[in-house]
């Protein structure tokens, strides 16, 4: 039994890894990173339309025909993100009798929820042990599964207005242009705020975490940021650092 | 035979140095243009501040900007053309009606519209603030410089007709006036229409995008309550919807909030959807803010140390 504590020495921490992301979770990343950053680069500036930097940003594309073509091709890209999602959770669960339990959400996510809190706050000494997916990551995960539809289905009624129209009523298209207006504004500042800063400005990681494009995390990130799952996987007990 | 050789060789030089400069010289000149004037009344009428004393004292400006007449549509019309053969014995006194009469003896199809539109009916009546020829036609209400509807800088330009039907009808006063209570600018910008015909370049491509005459029309605009205006009453609206959206049908052009803006009374899913998500984005975005700022002050108070 490895007891932890002190400072390991970088290179070997580099040198010993732990495969955290399949190749099938890493390229669904990457193209869903893609296709939400060119997403957001040709929608705002149509949301902030008055704004000088939209107007030389759209310039710089040409126009708002190429914009839009950009963004509808994005659009295209990030639902064949989704379908390649849904594909692999279906293999994975009838040919590779996979249970994906570690991204289900349970009481626990709210308790260690509340024990980061205590922790930041200072009311906790130890770093909450956090499973495989901690309560961030999850809740990542599922407001795609809020977001993406949203933003899905209100683009298609805007794509094509006059289709929608035809089966649906006609204050779906003020609508879902609000929707889709808000909904953008949610979800690029989340990003930006939550999920950039935990992922890859926090102490320890920052600049920059590669784990989600190269799928290994250090095994020394490993103990500290996933300790429960780090255990089951090693055998080996880790022990949270009191303090700080 | 050398020198003779040198010496031809430097003629050659001279020589295509010369064709250069003037190559350079109508290439660079080439894009002015110049008006006709064919009377040369421009001689004295082209000298700033030319002007005479009228009846009841007053100054009456005789200047024409030669600058502006020389990008102007009509450049290459003649002075006399409008002014009559005898300007000097012809006394013209122009108001906004006569004005308009007087572009009509040319444009009679344009005149015998604007005469039926709104605008029409209230110039003839009496009513001078409303919108005549130069309103339109010129950027600097200059009957001399009306520039051509194609040109990039033509106050009728596609992407710049909104800003020009802008100057009267974004005058909430003014608007009032005449029982104009939308703000029926503002919310043309805040809609696609108006952004992306904001946005675009001035490429024809980039304007297939309805800007105000695409659904009020032209000269021919008419007051929204008279029944042959294109967007009076639903029928009419589908008949100006359908021109760009090929199959649009009622319900379409029902969700089309128009100038006004979704309220509990006027397209009340669009009121309670933009509270809804409204509502959601401060919720979250705060929960994210609180979570963020707190972590930022744990890893200062551990002076940014790895946490390991």
């Amino acid at each position: 039994m490895t007891t932890y504590s002190g400072t390991i020495p970088a290179e070997l921490a580099r040198e010993e890894h732990v495969t955290r992301f399949d190749i099938h979770q890493r390229v669904q990343h990457f193209f869903l990173m893609v296709s939400f950053t060119l997403l957001v680069l040709t929608g705002m500036p149509l949301k902030f339309a008055e704004s000088g930097i939209s107007k030389w940003w759209i310039s710089v594309l040409g126009g708002v025909e190429p914009t839009r073509l950009i963004h509808r091709g994005a659009a295209w890209v990030m639902i064949a993100v989704c379908v390649y999602h849904a594909l692999y959770l279906l293999y994975g669960i009838i040919v590779l009798k996979k249970k994906f339990t570690d991204i289900f959400p349970t009481k626990n996510d709210f308790i260690l929820f509340f024990q980061e809190m205590a922790y930041f706050t200072g009311l906790r000494k130890e770093r909450p042990r956090f499973p495989r997916y901690n309560w961030r990551e999850k809740f990542d995960y599922y407001a795609m599964f809020w977001g993406i539809p949203v933003m899905a289905l209100t683009g298609l009624v805007m794509m094509f207005p006059v289709v929608a129209t035809r089966f649906l009523p006609g204050w779906v298209l003020p609508v879902a242009l609000i929707a889709h207006s808000d909904e953008s504004m949610l979800a690029l500042t989340w990003i930006v705020v939550v999920h950039v800063f935990f992922n890859h400005f926090v102490p320890g990681v920052f600049p920059f975490n590669p784990s989600i494009f190269t799928g290994k995390l250090s095994k020394e990130r490993y103990k500290v940021d996933h300790p429960v799952e780090y255990e089951k996987l090693t055998g080996q007990s880790v022990q949270s650092k009191e303090g700080n | 035979m050398l020198s003779g050789v040198r010496k031809s060789v430097r003629w050659l030089l001279v020589l295509t140095g010369a064709l250069l400069l003037i190559g350079l010289y109508l290439l660079l000149t080439s894009h002015r243009a110049f008006a006709l004037d064919e009377t040369g009344c421009l001689q004295c009428h082209g000298t700033p501040g030319l002007s005479k004393t009228g009846p009841s004292g007053q100054t009456i400006s005789l200047y024409v900007s030669e600058a502006r007449v020389n990008t102007a549509a009509h450049r290459y019309i003649d002075c006399t053309s409008c002014h009559t053969s005898k300007p000097h014995e012809t006394a013209i006194t122009l108001n906004k009606q006569t004005q308009a009469e007087k572009c009509g003896t040319c444009h009679s199809y344009q005149y015998k519209l604007h005469a039926q539109s709104i605008h029409g009916q209230q110039l003839r009546q009496g009513v001078t603030e409303v919108a005549s020829c130069l309103d339109c036609h010129s950027a600097e209400n200059n009957p001399h410089a009306v520039i051509r509807v194609l040109e990039y800088s033509a106050p009728t330009y596609k992407k710049n007709i909104a800003g020009t039907c802008a100057q009267c009808h974004a005058q909430e006063d003014l608007m009032a006036t005449f029982g104009i209570v939308e703000k029926v600018y503002e919310s043309y910008m805040r809609s696609f229409h108006g952004k992306a015909t904001a946005l675009g370049t001035y490429k024809t491509t980039e304007l297939d995008k309805a800007t105000c005459t695409n659904c009020h029309g032209v000269h021919d605009i008419k007051s929204v309550s008279d029944p042959s205006s294109p967007v009076a009453g639903m029928e009419n609206l589908t008949k100006t919807c359908v021109s760009c959206h090929p199959g649009a049908g009622p319900e379409f052009v029902s969700g089309f909030l128009g100038h006004k803006e979704a309220s509990p009374r006027y397209v009340p899913a669009a009121h309670y959807t933009e509270i809804l998500f409204t509502t959601l984005l401060i919720s979250v975005i705060t929960f994210g803010i609180i979570v963020v700022l707190l972590a930022v002050r744990k890893y200062i108070a551990n002076r940014w140390k790895e946490t390991l």
